[in-house]
């Protein structure tokens, strides 16, 4: 009887942290998919409108998420690391400064366009982002440069997303105002009107954080030899 | 006194903590009469409950208006409101106009050029032709 | 330590319940004393012979509850209880802030609720709002006193009042999406902020009696230090003010910003006594510490030259000394001059200016902002020690400081 009691309370315990611990540290882009399924697993659980963690904000607007995301073919690419991080030893020695030194931008890529973004940014994107919902959190995990005031981590194309972290929060969709177009032909008195409102995704960056050496360790990263193409750190000059 | 405080305020940055919807509420105005409303009103009795519970931070309203076509409004945090009409649509396109609602942030709508504002200083500084060493021709 | 249960004291603090037994109540009961016995939410002991002869005629009954149904909301200066259930604005509000659950909408329609519309102290938000108030300002302050450590105190006090002084909390009220009742009453929705308003004309300032400890504090023209004002005054460095008339209720009102501020911290005392103190910190996080501020424009010198001088002094560098790093058009209009501060081999700040003097105060007051705002790295605020399996404590840097001139 006793043994069950506590099985039954190891057991629920276990169900408790994983389902809430994913949610704070895990929410990338290309996660959304499995932390959508591991938001419905949560609320299924629990019945109460309220999850665990009210305050965070995030669980209970992705819980809002209907069903019609399954029909969708094009999910985000869930990243496959087959090895770990290799960073150099340069890197490895010159990263403490970069990464003591706040505020830090990051020049993070979308659809081959750069965005530099500092923590608190409000972005809008220049297309009508798919399949997000207002309140959601992604990771940009692509980016060309890391940076803060004196020095600049570049990316021979891109830095390895292992490297840094950058959250941004979609709060909302704005349009632009209404464009009429007069489209006239030659000897015509008739015109044509084109019309067009763009609607565009509104986000706001949530962080800009950039790792440091002991954080990657402790992730596993590997320290290697320089080589010619690594990625190095710059200085002002 | 060496040095003294200048007092301000702080500024908002609605998202990088907490997250506050900008819609505060909805009106939905429908006819009990007019033809144009049947499709309002498939959607107050059918959709709405639904819709209202996905979103329980948006206070709902549902009011007959006679003799007009249906409306949805939408009140908003910094005090505009947006209205749009929903005449002779479907529940389904309606439903659609109440999230362009809910998702609006309920500013005046505005051409942008450039895709980023910040609130904070340049994280590299500003140039200055005045630093640096002198460059020949 | 054991905790306090915190579920059980809120429990019997803030019972819905609690109508009974307080004095307005009483003063009520005894004037209508017919209306009172059928009330439903109202649970009383001297009742049961009202309620009897009462119940001998259904018809008279009946025509009770039918006026007391709408006396009732009229009975009470502020929304009743059970009308919290029934507001969407207060469902919509508790949701928009992702308050949590534990957290009834009973406790946030009472943090509506400003003292000057209901003064019954269990019907208000004002035990809730010193809570929040206290919470509010220990959490900011040891979050500026560890990540700042330098900061000279006129400074905090600015930053104190940047993050969580009336304007900002007013502010703050207001993107929450809070809307004001034109006049407070029992029939008004709970969702929505009520107080009573202050008459047009008067003088907001004058109006209200200091209260403050401070020898002499009638003597308006006094010089008062400012490590006194840690002592004697808020935390602002503002004279603490007295309770604004309470005696007269109808007569005196609170500006809207008072009320909204008071609101806010209520919030804060609410979520902490339902939620813990896990939840209050994540709502201030969230809420609080995640607004923009730029403390390195809160600093006015009057003379950063002397002063950056007296520093060096104190700290045992060199003395500083201004030098020209580059200049234009000295003999033009508008020249431009560089000017760098050295203490020995160390360039301590610079600035640039239209005049050399110009450009040597600014480059004192670049050096004087990089001494004070120094921040160091991993910080971690006394109040992170409460949770469960902290890290050992490591002491904080304490500076000596500002410079005394």
């Amino acid at each position: 009887m006793f043994s069950r009691s506590v099985l039954r309370s190891l057991v629920s315990d276990l169900r408790c942290t994983a389902s809430a611990a994913p949610l704070p540290q895990r929410a990338c882009l290309h996660q959304t998919a499995l932390l959508r399924a591991s938001q419905q697993e949560a609320s299924s659980q629990s019945s109460s409108p309220n999850p665990d963690t009210p305050l965070s904000a995030t669980p209970r607007a992705q819980t809002s998420q209907p069903d019609a995301h399954q029909g969708i073919k094009k999910q985000p690419v869930a990243p496959s690391f087959d090895s770990p991080l290799k960073v150099t030893k340069s890197l490895m020695s010159s990263l403490p400064h970069l990464a003591g030194q706040s505020p830090h931008y990051v020049v993070a890529e979308l659809h081959a366009r750069p965005y530099l973004l500092t923590e608190g940014d409000h972005i809008r994107l220049p297309f009508l982002m798919p399949n997000v919902k207002t309140g959601d959190i992604l990771r940009f995990n692509r980016a060309s440069a890391l940076g803060s005031r004196d020095f600049t981590l570049k990316g021979s194309q891109h830095v390895d997303e292992r490297l840094f972290e950058c959250r941004v929060r979609v709060t909302g969709v704005e349009s632009e105002p209404l464009r009429i177009k007069e489209k006239t032909k030659r000897r015509q008195r008739h015109t044509k009107t084109a019309k067009s409102k763009h609607r565009y995704t509104i986000m706001r960056v949530m962080d800009v954080r950039i790792k440091t050496p002991e954080e990657l360790l402790q992730e596993g990263a590997v320290v290697v030899e320089d080589t010619a193409d690594a990625t190095k750190i710059e200085a002002k000059s | 006194m060496p040095v003294k405080g200048i007092r301000t305020v702080t500024a908002a940055r609605n998202g990088v903590g907490a997250f506050i919807l900008q819609c505060k509420r909805l009106d939905f105005h429908y006819c009990n009469f007019g033809g144009s409303s049947r499709g309002m009103l498939a959607f107050l009795t059918q959709t709405l409950p639904r819709f209202a519970k996905e979103n329980p931070q948006i206070e709902i309203r549902v009011s007959p208006r006679h003799q007009k076509h249906p409306m949805i409004k939408g009140q908003y945090i910094n005090g505009n409101e947006k209205s749009i009409c929903v005449r002779n649509l479907e529940p389904e396109d309606i439903l659609k106009k109440a999230m362009i609602l809910k998702d609006a942030s309920g500013d005046k709508l505005k051409r942008t050029k450039k895709p980023i504002t910040s609130l904070n200083e340049s994280v590299r500084g500003i140039w200055s032709p005045y630093h640096g060493d002198l460059r020949g021709v | 330590m054991k905790r306090l249960q915190l579920q059980r004291w809120s429990s019997t603090v803030l019972s819905p319940r609690a109508r009974t037994g307080n004095c307005l109540h009483q003063q009520l009961y005894t004037a209508k004393l017919r209306y009172q016995s059928t009330a439903s939410s109202i649970q009383s002991e001297s009742a049961p012979y009202d309620a009897i002869d009462v119940l001998e005629d259904p018809k008279l009954m009946s025509q009770v509850r039918r006026v007391h149904k709408h006396k009732s909301a009229l009975a009470y200066p502020s929304p009743p209880v059970e009308a919290a259930t029934r507001s969407a604005k207060l469902a919509a509000l508790h949701a928009r802030l992702y308050l949590p659950s534990r957290l009834p909408l009973q406790t946030l329609a009472r943090t509506l609720v400003d003292a000057s519309a209901d003064e019954n102290a269990d019907f208000n938000n004002e035990s809730l709002a010193t809570l929040g108030h206290d919470l509010l300002t220990y959490y900011t302050t040891e979050h500026l006193l560890c990540n700042y450590p330098r900061l000279p105190l006129t400074v905090i006090f600015a930053a104190m009042y940047a993050y969580a002084g009336p304007k900002t909390l007013a502010a703050m009220a207001k993107e929450w999406g809070v809307e004001h009742a034109a006049m407070p009453g029992g029939e008004v929705d709970p969702g929505y902020l009520q107080f009573q308003r202050v008459e047009p004309g008067t003088d907001v300032e004058a109006n209200s009696d200091l209260q403050s400890a401070r020898p002499y504090a009638a003597q308006k023209n006094w010089r008062k230090t400012v490590t006194s004002k840690i002592f004697y005054d808020d935390e602002f460095g503002d004279q603490i003010k007295g309770v604004v008339s309470t005696g007269s209720g109808s007569g005196s009102g609170v500006t809207a910003e008072l009320a909204s501020a008071t609101f806010v911290r209520a919030v804060m005392g609410a979520i902490y006594l339902h939620a813990g103190r896990p939840a209050a910190k994540r709502f201030f996080e969230q809420h609080f510490l995640s607004r923009h501020l730029n403390i390195s424009e809160l600093f006015n010198f009057s003379q950063p030259a002397r002063d950056l001088a007296r520093l060096c002094n104190r700290e045992n560098f060199e003395p500083p000394v201004a030098k020209i790093i580059s200049e234009t058009g000295r003999k033009s209009r508008h020249p431009v001059f560089v000017v760098g501060i050295f203490s020995g081999q160390d360039k301590l700040g610079e600035g640039a200016g239209a005049s050399l003097l110009e450009a040597r105060e600014r480059a004192a007051l670049a050096a004087l902002k990089g001494w004070y705002l120094y921040s160091p790295l991993n910080v971690r605020v006394p109040s992170s020690m409460e949770e469960e399996g902290a890290a050992p404590w490591k002491p904080v840097y304490v500076d000596l400081g500002e410079v005394i001139v």
